[in-house]
């Protein structure tokens, strides 16, 4: 073995016994530090698992939504609009949809109430699939329920439930179907009936829907036919895809962007906290650099073997960190951090989440962590042992 | 010649205010091979001088050479290097680290030489045999007593079989049985070739018979007589 080689094994092997020498400081150090990562590890996986289910969940959305603007605000759009869709090149179904929100006052919670014409949508089929049961349009009064809905209406093996129309007469509607676990994000405070019955329920009359469906032909298309549509229907306004998914990002990137921040601070303090403790380099310690340093230590051996302690120290943090928000995510589902990111309402989408851990992120935790320790810590031995030998043994 | 001095000026915090000049061209040459003690009264620059000899300061002016090596041409790096080959440093305070074992501080110098641990533990016990402190050798230094903490400074400055030995005030700590022990085994070094250079005011030290020659260092000036 080289000498070179032999010396980095000298003063690793220096550095560890010298951390176990220290064992109570160092565990104290590690855990703090651990646990900052994690909180920031934590967040940013299920920021990414929430995004990546998020964007699998909403390739499934219309392509295109049509909505009828009055004074700048949406109001019901007539159904003779779809005839004036009629003859645009692309357009491979155009379906009604009425949808509101129902206030469910005796649990405080709020549920959203959709009707579409499943035999109208193309794909309509498929519906059944994300559905145990089945699709409540067999026969009337059928109503599908997302989990969140059906365990906030303590159904205690009811079938049937009642709601109150605008007018306060009651309409009864029968489970058909549970909307499945791994949709939860997006079903869970969903209510899905029928249109006749959505229509029934909010009072909406005949002639009127919420908005359109418009399904094309070749997903390429999407912003050409809009445009068409928008030429067409001047009093619409028609959102795509792309859009909608745009939009979602802006929002959860909104969320997730505070709690970043709120984090970057937690991790800035913890960096300030390593900075103030490790600049003023204990009496003891200061001494050790001296001693070294007088026995014939380079500058550079010194700053090796703390290099050495630091990485451990933040390495076998940011390991434990890490693992730990892996699990969190995994087995508690990121239950530290939901309220941030899926909103504070009382209905709150409690879905499988499978851990997403990007490389990047962990590059970036990496780089906000581990190496501004490391600086706070390598920085100071470094002013103390480029001093004189003698002064350092005084 | 194993030391040489030429005036020698060393100025502690040259331009401050609290500017203080320890020694005063000093010329001094010592033969290699020879027992020598610096004699002087506290403050009279005996640790100054040492700590140029032993390469761990540099002078301020005038030149030294050091086994054959004049040290204000070397830069830092290279004075380290330079100190590690050729002097063994016993200090005024031992400078012993408490949580490391007996063999452990022994071994010290030898780390960033690249040494590896089996070597190490070979070089550390023959020493540690020859200065009759086996039974301690996995002790923590901070458990051992004065007499037996001085032993190992001794081999910790012997480790690397560097040819200048020096010694800062050995005797101040121990009482006269260990201090007699301790010149006894400075003799026994001599036998074995080493250059020693012992500062020191205590009577026991200045009057031993093996002295070659006592250097009186007064005010940080040297009087060669
Ligand atoms: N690092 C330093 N900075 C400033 N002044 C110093 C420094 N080291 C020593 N001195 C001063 O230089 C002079 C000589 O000190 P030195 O330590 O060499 O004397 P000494 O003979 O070894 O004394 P002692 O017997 O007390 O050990 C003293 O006046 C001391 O105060
Ligand atoms: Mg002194």
């Amino acid at each position: 073995m080289s000498p070179a080689f032999e010396k980095h094994l000298n003063l690793l092997d220096y550095a560890l016994s010298s951390l176990w020498r220290r064992k109570m400081k160092n565990l104290g150090i590690i855990t703090v530090f651990a646990g900052v990562i994690f909180l920031v590890a934590s967040f940013q996986i299920l920021t990414s698992s929430l995004t990546s289910i998020a964007e699998t969940m909403l390739a499934k959305t219309p392509e295109i939504v049509v909505q009828k603007m009055s004074a700048g605000r949406q109001e019901s759009i007539p159904l003779s609009y779809l005839n004036r869709l009629d003859g645009v090149f692309g357009i491979r179904a155009a379906v009604p949809r009425i949808w509101g929100y129902y206030f469910d006052e005796t649990s405080g919670a709020n549920y959203t109430v959709m009707g579409v014409e499943r035999n109208a949508m193309p794909e309509g089929q498929r519906l059944e699939m994300v559905i145990d049961g089945s699709y409540p349009d067999a026969e009337p009064g059928g109503a599908a329920l997302g989990r969140e809905v059906a365990a906030n209406m303590n159904l205690a093996g009811r079938r049937t439930f009642s709601l109150f129309r605008p007018d306060l007469s009651l309409k009864t509607l029968r489970i058909t179907g549970i909307f499945a676990e791994s949709t939860n994000l997006l079903t869970g405070d969903l209510l899905v009936t029928s249109l006749d019955d959505a229509r029934d329920l909010f009072a909406i009359p005949d002639n009127l829907a919420t908005d359109l469906l418009v399904y094309v032909t070749n997903p390429n298309e999407i912003s050409t036919i809009a445009k068409k549509i928008a030429a067409r229907l001047p009093d619409t306004r028609v959102l795509t895809r792309p859009q909608i998914l745009k939009t979602y990002k802006v929002v959860f990137g909104w969320r997730s962007g505070f709690a970043s921040i709120c984090l970057l601070a937690a991790l800035a303090a913890f960096a300030i906290l390593a900075w103030d403790k490790a600049s003023g380099l204990s009496v003891e310690e200061k001494r050790e650099i001296g001693i070294l340093k007088v026995l014939g230590w380079q500058t550079t051996d010194i700053l090796t073997l703390r290099y050495w302690e630091s990485l451990t120290v933040a390495g076998l943090a940011f390991l434990i960190g890490c693992t730990a928000a892996y699990f969190h995510v995994l087995f508690l589902e990121g239950s530290l951090f939901r309220p941030v990111l899926l909103g504070w309402s009382v209905i709150h989408p409690s879905l499988k989440i499978l851990p997403v851990f990007a490389a990047g992120d962990v590059l970036l935790i990496f780089t906000l962590s581990v190496l501004p320790y490391l600086a706070a810590t390598v920085i100071p031995a470094w002013r103390c042992s480029t001093i004189s030998p003698d002064a350092a043994v005084k | 010649m194993m030391i040489e001095l030429e005036s020698v000026n060393k100025i502690y915090n040259q331009g401050q205010p609290n500017e203080v000049q320890a020694l005063y061209d000093v010329d001094l040459v010592i033969e290699a091979n020879s027992m020598v003690c610096l004699r002087g009264a506290s403050g009279s620059g005996k640790s100054t001088l040492l700590s140029i000899i032993g390469c761990i300061l540099p002078p301020t002016s005038g030149r030294a050479t050091v086994a054959g090596k004049q040290l204000s041409r070397l830069p830092d790096r290279f004075m380290t290097i330079h100190r590690r080959q050729t002097i063994g440093f016993i200090f005024q305070q031992f400078n012993i680290l408490p949580d490391l074992t007996v063999q452990e501080n022994i071994s010290l110098p030898l780390l960033p030489l690249g040494v590896s641990p089996e070597e190490r533990r070979m070089r550390a016990k023959v020493l540690i045999e020859r200065l009759g402190i086996s039974h301690r050798q996995n002790f923590p230094a901070g458990q051992i007593s004065g007499g037996e903490l001085q032993r190992v400074a001794i081999a910790r400055a012997l480790i690397n079989d560097q040819p200048i030995i020096l010694a800062d005030e050995p005797t101040a700590h121990l009482d006269t049985k260990l201090s007699k022990e301790f010149l006894q085994i400075m003799v026994d070094l001599k036998k074995t070739g080493k250059t020693i250079i012992i500062a020191s005011h205590d009577p026991l030290v200045t009057e031993k018979p093996e002295i070659d020659r006592i250097i009186d260092v007064t005010d940080g000036r040297v009087d060669v007589s």
